[in-house]
């Protein structure tokens, strides 16, 4: 039944009267996610043709959604990667490379640390917990009280004035977000090599230099355009989806940001090995 | 409705009100949002105290809290777990390409140690627990505000703090210190999943005898009583934000999403600040002598 609903908010089937979206059963039986999951596919498709169509009519709204998502976003997410990196790669990672007796080359282990790691998924993650959330909340109340039934009567596209600025605008500004939050998780580190490990600067940023690649930055980039895919897609499902009043909208806020992490860090894993493996050249020392 | 829970704000006599300058209204912009947060703080701190005020009472509904633990383990426990063994799998797969790079595969055992203990399990338990529990906890407890299922408790004489918010936070602290060690050893396999089936590039016994001497079990212990402040801190600022919301289902949705932002921000601060006072800058590594 999901997936028929998740089918219906694109153009073609999008006038069609919904009385039977509330009396199909909440969880969808056993393969509820496999209904789920197809209708998010179905719908990425939907988001990507309606792209390109040309009507550009989703502009403004997307202006509009990547300052929210910066407004929403930016300082909590940076705030958080400034403190994780200073403790994570910093203290604990100072630890590890203590041990092998080369604090001195705490720049290179950043590479591993926060460019491949740490600031692409805590970037993710702040987009999901906190723009992802919002947005959910937002489709999801315009789905309670019927706005979105009213704009489709309307013969509003759905999909191309409500999400494709949004799926857009996650995007952009994941990536945005992306290069602040891994320049400012290597000033974390630093702070930490320099206070804690009374290293110096040069060493640090000599390290860090001659370990970074074009690949880890390519990979990177790939990796947080993704991410904000996924917590788009996710995130206007569900919200999209919702039913069944105020808990309604609650409940699927919350499996949104589930499911959204859990993706987040399955794709981290497998992307990751996939670099590693490919290109071994990023896991020599210089 | 909500008289029980708010306050009238002290008004004073009325005075001519001068729209404010220039000035002032930039001062303000700095001001406001400072003083708003502080406000936030104050009554998240208010409430969280009533919360454990309310917990020696919480004994009458020991029905509740024993369901709110069911609830926990069939809703929460097979996410968390499973989160953790993806963790697992980037932990191991780091521990070897770093070690690597530094000519020191043998001591892979030494990344896998650290890793799993004093950051990723706290920090992997702080968000899935602010994403899966705490926002089921804005939702549900938000809803119950909306719908004003909260007062009519009150007035049946059931005291809400003590039935909603003690019994969830007791349920929360039982079942912890379970998941947090299964959650570990499923940690463990995920990393040994990576290093020994996967790449291979180490044997069984160079990497357990590494990895199990570095573990020890204060640093377990502390790893734990990080991850169960976390978990309460953020479970109590969940309930917080559920039981404030109003304004129908927007406001349950901008409750939940704000309570996002409190746990990610919260989360970070208390596992760095203790880690450092945990561990600090001795690494307790027995390597080399």
């Amino acid at each position: 039944m999901s997936a028929r609903v998740g089918t219906q908010v694109g153009s073609r089937t999008a006038r069609r009267p919904r009385a039977t979206a509330e009396s199909s059963s909440a969880g969808g039986g056993a393969f509820g996610w496999l209904d789920e999951f197809a209708g998010m596919m179905i719908l990425t498709g939907q988001t990507f043709v309606m792209t390109f169509k040309p009507p550009y009519s989703w502009f403004p709204e997307f202006l509009e959604q990547s300052w929210l998502v910066t407004k929403r976003a930016f300082l909590p997410c940076m705030f958080c990667t400034l403190v994780f990196s200073w403790g994570a790669p910093g203290i604990s990672g100072g630890s590890i490379v203590a041990t092998l007796g080369t604090p001195d080359r705490l720049g290179s282990f950043s590479i591993m640390a926060s460019v491949r790691e740490l600031s692409t998924w805590i970037n993710g993650m702040c987009v999901a917990g906190i723009a992802g959330t919002a947005i959910c909340a937002d489709l999801g109340a315009r789905k309670i009280r019927e706005e979105l039934d009213a704009l489709a009567v309307l013969g509003t596209d759905l999909v191309k004035t409500l999400i494709v600025p949004r799926f857009l605008a996650l995007g952009l500004m994941t990536v945005i977000f992306n290069y602040w939050n891994t320049a400012i998780s290597i000033i974390g580190q630093m702070f930490a090599d320099m206070m804690v490990w009374h290293q110096t600067a040069a060493g640090f940023i000599m390290t860090f230099a001659s370990n970074f690649s074009i690949a880890e930055i390519a990979f990177n980039f790939l990796k947080v355009l993704s991410f904000g895919f996924i917590v788009a897609i996710v995130c206007c499902y569900k919200g999209m989806n919702a039913r069944g009043g105020a808990a309604g909208v609650g409940r699927a806020v919350n499996q949104a940001v589930v499911i959204a992490f859990c993706l987040i860090y399955v794709y981290n894993y497998l992307i990751n090995a996939i670099l590693l493996a490919a290109f071994p050249e990023t896991a020599q020392l210089h | 409705m909500e008289a029980s829970t708010l306050t009238t704000p002290y008004r004073r006599a009325q005075e001519p009100e001068a729209s404010p300058g220039t000035l002032e209204r930039i001062a303000n912009g700095f001001v406001d949002p400072v003083r708003n947060l502080l406000v936030e703080a104050g009554e998240m701190g208010a409430f969280s105290f009533r919360c454990f005020l309310e917990i020696r009472g919480v004994w009458r509904y020991t029905a509740e809290l024993l369901r709110q633990v069911g609830i926990l383990i069939i809703g929460s426990a097979l996410v968390l777990l499973s989160m953790q063994f993806t963790f697992g799998l980037t932990c191991g797969n780091e521990a070897t390409y770093v070690m690597r790079g530094y000519g020191a595969s043998s001591y892979e055992g030494v990344f896998t140690a650290i890793c799993p203990i004093r950051e990723a399990t706290p920090f992997m338990f702080a968000y899935m627990v602010g994403a899966k529990i705490g926002c089921g906890y804005v939702a549900e407890i938000g809803s119950m505000r909306i719908n004003e299922e909260i007062d009519a408790m009150e007035s049946l004489g059931i005291n809400p703090m003590r039935y909603i918010c003690s019994t969830r936070l007791i349920a929360n602290l039982l079942i912890s210190f379970p998941i947090f060690f299964l959650g570990m050893l499923v940690f463990f396999c995920g990393e040994m999943f990576v290093i020994l089936v996967q790449i291979k590039e180490v044997s069984f016994a160079t990497w357990s005898s590494v990895h199990w001497n570095f573990l020890d079990l204060p640093s377990f212990f502390y790893s734990y009583t990080k991850t169960v402040i976390m978990w309460l801190a953020i479970v109590m600022c969940a309930m917080y934000y559920g039981y404030r919301a109003r304004g129908g289902p927007v406001g349950v949705g901008a409750a939940t999403a704000r309570s996002m932002v409190a746990a990610l921000c919260l989360t970070m601060v208390v596992n760095e600040g203790f880690t450092y006072f945990f561990w600090g800058v001795n690494p307790h590594l027995p390597v080399g002598g």
